[in-house]
């Protein structure tokens, strides 16, 4: 040591463990308390529906407890034939999901790479954003009839203006200095796109997806409840003739269910295909 | 000198299109690099290196002025001209070693080739054990030796650098510093890297470009003489020669006549 520096002997820090607090502002809490609380909400949420029930605030056939109600869904599947309707609803909305998504993921990518592209076409998707997609029924019902291409017409309209733009602004925020790099490397235009571009904007153009198949499943119910012989929707617009409210509440209950099982797929998807990505570490 | 000149900047302007009738970033500057010679661009922040260096890369055209490297002027991006940027560039969905291949994977190289080069250069920027890892894995100083590996990988004829080490801790600065000048003893490299850090430019160059600010114009080159012959290794070797506390004196003078001139106007 030089005379410069002088050394002073080292002091052992007191341990002052923090301890475990329920509000905390965005730390993190145990798995088992985020299980409990996940399950907690729901059993609170089916008491309180019991107790309502019980009640008679309401009629009987105007609110049947959940009991009843499960009941119902066991009998639609095992005598109505329900499953037939819950698959038609998902084939709806997947294919007509599968149509969008062929549109516009590489036209947002297109739209959010170059402006000259997204200058011709962005005008025309932001008017089309503004327009509510129900609108659309009476001139669909009239060109298409009740079938289905006037459903898949419906779901179609009501998310790919909303994806095109997502994808093209999560495209339009890949670094540039990554761009730069592959170019500063030799990259051709065609090399950048499809070697910098597309993999860096595609996780969260994976995420738009999953948060316009939730939309899509809200235009399902519309589409079908509006006019339809088949479908989760139609099931409930029958069951409403006939005043079976356990029937339409057990309809509701699926689609939730089917939304958050897509959902999860999703979600799981993502993790899978994007392991590399900081959030999965 | 002149003969051994590679690439070679004279008059070039920049001015920046703006609303309010544009920002004039660079006035005039003319500097040549020659052939296996580190050069700093050096001087404060905002005199226009990164726009200076991003012109020699191709990836602004200057307003006025030609560039040419070997005597080919330069129009646009090109492989020849390597470029690593401050922050970080490593593709995360690609590990290490395709990392580093990607540059000559777009040029066509076969694969056994770029494989090889792609290890050699792996291996000289001290990544060998991590060469399967996904960039989420690696320190900031690890994903820059990345950046700088997969440059060489793809032989460019200068290498560009812009305050590659700008985002580092102080000791992960130093390493990063000291491997760049083994690499520039190991291999054939031309180097042109802009920082704003002093005691950087003293360690790393051969020769310091000192710009002045609004509009960046080229002040004065200065040749480090008194290092010339010396054996550099560490930051220590440089503290201890003698003239390094004059010429750091003699730079940061510089800088701050910058900054009072700056105040003044
Ligand atoms: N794209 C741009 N448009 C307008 N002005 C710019 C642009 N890029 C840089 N400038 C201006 O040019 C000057 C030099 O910037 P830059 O080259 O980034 O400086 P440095 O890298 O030396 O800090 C600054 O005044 C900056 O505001
Ligand atoms: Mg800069």
């Amino acid at each position: 040591m030089t005379q410069a520096l002088r050394t002073l002997p080292a002091t052992r820090a007191k341990d002052t463990r923090p301890k475990l607090r329920i509000f905390e502002f965005k730390s993190d809490i145990p798995a088992s308390w985020r299980l409990t609380l996940g399950v907690a909400v729901w059993v609170l949420f089916f008491a309180i529906w019991q107790i309502a029930a019980w009640s008679g605030v309401m009629p009987a056939i105007l609110l049947p407890g959940p009991g009843k109600v499960l009941t119902a869904l066991y009998t639609l599947f095992t005598e109505q034939g329900f499953l037939g309707d819950v698959l038609i609803s998902v084939w709806r909305v997947m294919f007509s999901f599968a149509l969008a998504c062929a549109v516009a993921v590489p036209l947002g990518i297109l739209m959010g790479a170059f402006k000259s592209v997204e200058a011709f076409f962005s005008p025309f998707v932001s008017a089309w954003r503004y327009l509510p997609a129900p609108s659309f029924i009476p001139l669909l019902l009239m060109w298409f009839g009740a079938g289905d291409a006037q459903k898949l017409a419906l779901l179609f309209i009501g998310v790919i203006w909303f994806l095109i733009t997502l994808i093209a602004d999560h495209t339009k925020a890949v670094p540039k200095d990554l761009i730069n790099t592959s170019v500063t490397l030799g990259g051709s235009r065609w090399q950048v796109l499809r070697t910098v571009v597309v993999p860096a904007a595609l996780p969260n153009i994976v995420i738009a997806m999953r948060q316009m198949l939730a939309v899509s499943w809200t235009y399902l119910v519309i589409a079908e409840i509006t006019a339809a012989d088949a479908g989760i929707g139609a099931m409930m617009m029958r069951a409403k003739r006939f005043l079976h409210v356990d029937q339409i509440m057990a309809g509701i209950l699926v689609i939730g269910l089917l939304g958050l099982i897509f959902d999860y797929l999703l979600r799981a998807l993502h993790r899978r295909a994007f392991q590399y990505l900081d959030e999965y570490s | 000198m002149q003969s051994s000149t590679i690439l070679s900047v004279q008059n070039v302007c920049k001015t920046f299109p703006t609303r309010g009738g544009g920002v004039e970033a660079l006035r005039d500057v003319s500097f040549s690099v020659a052939r296996n010679e580190l050069c700093v661009l050096l001087g404060p922040s905002g005199c226009g290196k990164s726009t200076l260096l991003n012109i020699v890369a191709g990836l602004h055209t200057p307003t006025s002025g030609t560039l040419s490297l070997e005597g080919r002027p330069i129009h646009g991006p090109a492989r020849e001209r390597g470029m690593v940027f401050q922050s970080y560039t490593s593709f995360p969905w690609l590990t290490v070693l395709e990392n580093v291949e990607y540059g000559m994977k777009l040029n066509g190289i076969p694969k056994a080739e770029r494989r090889e080069r792609a290890l050699h250069y792996i291996d000289l920027v001290h990544l060998t054990k991590f060469r399967d890892a996904y960039p989420k894995t690696l320190s900031g100083g690890m994903k820059q030796r990345v950046a700088i590996a997969r440059t060489l990988a793809n032989a460019p004829e200068i290498l560009l650098m812009d305050e590659p080490y700008g985002a580092l801790d102080a000791e992960t600065r130093w390493h990063m510093q000291e491997m760049l000048l083994d690499i520039m003893r190991t291999t054939q490299t031309t180097i042109l890297l802009v920082t704003h850090d002093i005691q950087e430019a003293i360690f790393l160059a051969d020769r310091i470009v000192f710009l002045s600010a609004h509009p960046g114009r080229l002040k004065t080159i200065l040749e480090l003489d008194f290092k010339k012959g010396k054996e550099i290794r560490s930051k220590e070797d440089l503290v201890e020669l003698e003239g390094y506390p004059e010429c750091e004196r003699e730079i940061m003078h510089l800088m701050r006549n910058e900054a009072k001139q700056e105040e003044d106007a």
